[in-house]
């Protein structure tokens, strides 16, 4: 459990989702774990990976900070929306159709493959007033700086993010990257990390509900927990090393694996 | 620090979420030090591999005061739990402090989104699980 667990804190610091979709599959299926405690330690694994990472991304300014809190404004909002229309939505319905929607959005990633920096599109209107722009420096030298645009856009998809971790406790992240890479066109690893900023939290404000109802099984969460700390500290390392290019190549990777488990889950296959 | 200047607030930031991912990580290791050491090893094995009936835990009290109790009492699974209570309290941190640091930045309107957010969350996280029908 605890090795699984630093496996997926690597893996999400690095794609900007929590790692739950590693550690939800290997909990029910390897380890016979029950689905409710499986999605409780998902949610320790996220906020772990969450602020494990961002500690060092944001120290070295790749995460837009305002972008972030700008986007958490719908990711939280969603999160309470998700968690008050569970009790009325059937799990297996919600997953085909979000299972689909992440299938689909790969293929924009794949045809983007190769993209190192987008071109940096114009700043107006809301993106102008909230200054949703920034630069950072890449591994080789380059300040990169950019722009964003459609942050309304942007917003909605980070709604539907928000939602659907409200809802199904996992699924967060693919859709926050998705709306900052494709609809507001920000370079691969801001989308990332910032989307690894904001998941802590949507995550912690799902946690209550989790928390009060004790799915948060300690024999779970602290293996988990630590593993993921551990994780996430060498994942943000290996980020900062790496290539958009190469970040963009496993996030399509990941994102490929996170629709399959949903539209698997839906048809029951697996829990 | 000068809070006036932008950079800071990274640094700040940062800051936040490392103390926090650290404090969290101190005590979940000292719940599984006191685990280990009140159950033996055999029967924690759990960490590597899951097994629910090796040690009983059923029905562990998540309210304040089971937890208050639990700590008193140096009980393994509530330390634990107070570890992933700080690690959820983590984000939380870092959204009001940001209020503070806009704030000291004298931008207005990422104060308003900030305090808009702070708000969503706590009510998230207090107010949600007592409304009957909100369930995940």
């Amino acid at each position: 459990m605890f090795f699984v667990s630093i496996f997926a804190g690597i893996f999400g610091s690095v794609v900007g989702l929590g790692g739950g979709v590693v550690v939800i599959p290997v909990l029910t299926i390897l380890l016979g774990v029950d689905i409710h405690f499986a999605i409780g330690a998902s949610i320790v694994a996220i906020i772990g990976t969450s602020s494990g990472a961002a500690s060092t991304y944001v120290k070295d300014k790749v995460t837009n900070l305002r972008v972030g809190m700008f986007l958490e404004l719908a990711s939280a909002s969603g999160a309470i929306i998700g968690a008050a229309v569970a009790a009325y939505t059937q799990s297996a319905a919600l997953e085909a159709i979000f299972g689909t929607i992440l299938l689909i959005s790969l293929v924009p990633m794949v045809i983007k493959i190769g993209e190192d920096i987008p071109k940096s599109p114009e700043l107006g209107g809301i993106s102008k007033r909230l200054s949703l722009k920034g630069k950072y420096t890449e591994t080789d030298g380059r300040v990169i700086d950019y722009n964003s645009t459609r942050p309304v856009e942007g917003l909605a998809g980070t709604l539907v993010a928000g939602v659907l971790s409200g809802l199904l406790g996992i699924g967060g992240g693919a859709f926050k990257v998705l709306s900052m890479d494709l609809a507001m066109k920000l370079p691969m690893k801001v989308s990332t990390t910032t989307s690894n900023f904001m998941i802590g939290v949507t995550a912690a404000a799902s946690a209550g509900i989790y928390f009060a109802r004790g799915d948060v099984d300690p024999l779970i969460a602290a293996p988990v927990a630590l593993g993921i700390l551990i994780g996430a500290a060498v994942g943000a390392r290996i980020l900062l090393r790496s290539r958009n290019t190469t970040v963009r190549k496993a996030f399509a990777a990941v994102l490929a694996i996170a629709a399959l488990e949903m539209i698997l889950s839906a048809a029951g296959v697996i829990p | 620090m000068n809070l006036k200047d932008p950079e800071s607030m990274n640094v700040v930031i940062g800051k936040v979420l490392r103390y926090g991912v650290v404090l969290s990580g101190i005590i979940v290791i000292l719940g599984t030090i006191v685990l280990v050491a009140s159950n033996g090893t055999s029967e924690t094995s759990g960490f590597l591999e899951y097994n629910p009936v090796a040690v009983p835990h059923d029905g562990i009290d998540v309210s304040p005061a089971g937890l208050l109790h639990g700590l008193f009492t140096f009980s393994a699974f509530s330390l634990i739990e107070l570890g992933v209570i700080v690690l959820i309290a983590t984000p939380v941190a870092r959204v009001l402090i940001s209020v503070f640091l806009f704030a000291a930045e004298r931008d207005r309107i990422y104060v308003v989104i900030t305090a808009v957010v702070l708000a969503l969350l706590l009510f998230s996280i207090f107010v949600t699980p007592s409304i009957p029908g909100f369930q995940a």
